[in-house]
């Protein structure tokens, strides 16, 4: 078991999990080997309640992991039992957008983005306004700096969280259901301003997402996952012609969709 | 099963609904042993909410004390309504009580000197106490459980922010403002109460009333009365907060949780204020 502590790893990878199996007390996610590289999008494809989020929270060091190891950015750490300097390194180095958003409700959005800019930066109020201006601009979102979370429509919301997950300019960021809830046109404009950044700031993406649509667009590597586990993993080819009936259930549910 | 190399071993078995949704971090010790973690768990959300209480007090332009004014006018400020309403009736229950016992011994006319030791001192505070743990401690215990289930709680996290410094500390600073300042208020009123009923109802005239509260209040009164809301500020602030903050995800445990922490707020500053006056029937010249 590699050390709690942070430590460079030979791997340049934005991403690089091994064997990873949680939570501790009940595990739900079994021996998980997932990696993505800097620049490249990786889709985590599975039904609901299959423990897709459990893994995403493990990554962030949310849940405590039974056994495994993850490496962000080339630096390491124990999901067994992270230390707060591990964490405080790997989350620096990691934007998170959650299911549902999850912007703080009772402050403006614009104070929203800017949290991270003046806790983990050394940016005056003013400064760290400007940027979260800058960031919320880059994202496509134009509003008053007073402009509460609850006044934004759903797409909104998502693009404010995004722009928020990526204030700290992570290498890695982690999608959970990101264009869930959004209609076909809002979510495919929401996928081009992310390909559009991801290609500016050449940040590794994990999507985790039970919408096969995520598929058709420009992802890497997709991992089906099922049951806690990831059952296949090839590109989007590889799952067309496969006849495996978990991959061909959720190809076949595309169709309905359309 | 499909040709791409699957790394990951055989499909299992389909988890456990329950486990899944219900499944949080920290949740320790297991089984029998909960209430010892539960009790920790309270312990560390209390240490953490002072040690931020004092943070916010060293610096008070930093982005957390923003919070305190609007913590303050939530839980302090738009309770006075009743806070009040309800102070002034207890000041003519506590007339006429008071009035009732002591006429068997023809002593009705000293019932204000009751109403102004015993308002000050234990039903102002109490009262205060109680009618914000209703008001307030389930809506502290409802938005952090929201907040839980929502996934904010775990964004602060991701972001390595200390959900204790943003959200419980300020509530815990405005508590501890609001609460005092509207046991003061409460005393007044409680006291205006106690004048209506004993000038209308009793038939005393009211520089009599006036005279007999000045003879029996003292600003120690007051000022143990203050105390002791503070004390009652600290209990519904982290019990309410820790009830909140360790909610399952689950969207029925927000329920659960606001009416454990209303019943936990109640016997906390019950048990606080029996404390406090057993110390001072038993040291009755601690101050």
């Amino acid at each position: 078991m590699r050390s709690s502590t942070s430590s460079p790893t030979s791997s340049e990878r934005a991403l690089e999990v091994h064997r990873l199996t949680g939570p501790a007390r009940a595990p739900l996610i079994h021996d998980i080997e997932l990696s993505a590289g800097c620049g490249e999008t990786v889709l985590v494809l599975g039904p609901s309640q299959s423990g897709k989020s459990t893994l995403m929270r493990h990554l962030v060091g949310l849940e405590l992991a039974s056994s495994g190891t993850v490496a962000v950015d080339g630096r390491s750490f124990d999901p067994t039992k992270p230390d707060e300097k591990a964490l405080r390194g790997l989350r620096s180095r990691v934007g998170v957008l959650f299911e549902g958003s999850a912007l703080l409700r009772r402050i403006s959005v614009l104070e929203n983005v800017e949290l991270p800019l003046l806790e983990h930066t050394h940016r005056s109020r003013t400064r760290a306004r400007g940027a979260a201006r800058e960031l919320l601009a880059e994202v496509g979102i134009e509003i008053a700096d007073e402009t509460m979370p609850a006044q934004l429509g759903r797409a909104g919301q998502r693009r404010a969280a995004l722009a928020r997950a990526l204030a700290l300019r992570p290498r890695l960021l982690l999608l959970d259901e990101p264009t869930l809830g959004l209609d076909s046109q809002a979510a495919h404009e929401f996928d081009d301003t992310l390909n559009g950044l991801q290609k500016k700031y050449n940040f590794g993406i994990v999507i985790f997402s039970h919408e096969i649509r995520h598929a058709y667009g420009p992802v890497n590597e997709i991992d089906v996952f099922a049951a806690g586990r990831i059952v296949a993993r090839g590109t989007r080819r590889q799952l067309i012609e496969s006849d495996d009936p978990v991959i061909h259930g959720l190809l076949h549910r595309r169709e309905r969709e359309r | 099963m499909m040709s791409l190399p699957a790394r990951s071993g055989d499909v299992a078995s389909r988890p456990n609904r329950r486990r899944f949704l219900t499944s949080e971090w920290p949740k320790w010790p297991p089984g029998g042993l909960r209430p010892v973690g539960r009790f920790l768990s309270t312990g560390r959300v209390a240490l953490g909410a002072l040690h931020w209480l004092a943070w916010i007090i060293v610096s008070p332009r930093s982005v957390v004390s923003g919070g305190v004014a609007r913590e303050i006018d939530a839980l302090g400020v738009s309770a006075l309504r009743l806070v009040g309403s309800a102070s002034i009736l207890v000041g003519l229950i506590a007339t006429f009580q008071v009035a009732y016992q002591l006429k068997q011994y023809g002593a009705e006319s000293v019932s204000a000197l009751a109403i102004g030791w015993f308002g000050t001192r234990e039903v102002g505070p109490l009262v205060v106490a109680l009618l914000v743990v209703t008001r307030s401690a389930s809506a502290i215990t409802g938005e952090l459980a929201a907040m839980t289930t929502g996934g904010e709680i775990d964004a602060l996290r991701a972001m390595n922010l200390d959900p204790v410094k943003y959200l419980v500390a300020p509530k815990l600073a405005a508590l501890c403002i609001a609460l005092p300042a509207l046991t003061i208020i409460s005393d007044g009123l409680i006291t205006l109460g106690g004048w209506l009923g004993t000038t209308l109802f009793l038939g005393f005239n009211s520089r009599f009333y006036l005279e007999q509260i000045r003879t029996s209040l003292s600003t120690s009164d007051i000022a143990i009365g203050a105390a002791k809301s503070l004390a009652f500020a600290f209990i519904i602030a982290i019990i309410a907060a820790d009830e909140g903050l360790g909610v399952d995800r689950r969207v029925a445990a927000i329920g659960e949780a606001t009416s454990r922490a209303v019943v936990y707020c109640l016997l906390g500053v019950l048990a606080a204020d029996t404390l406090v006056n057993a110390i001072f029937y038993f040291i009755p010249n601690l101050i």
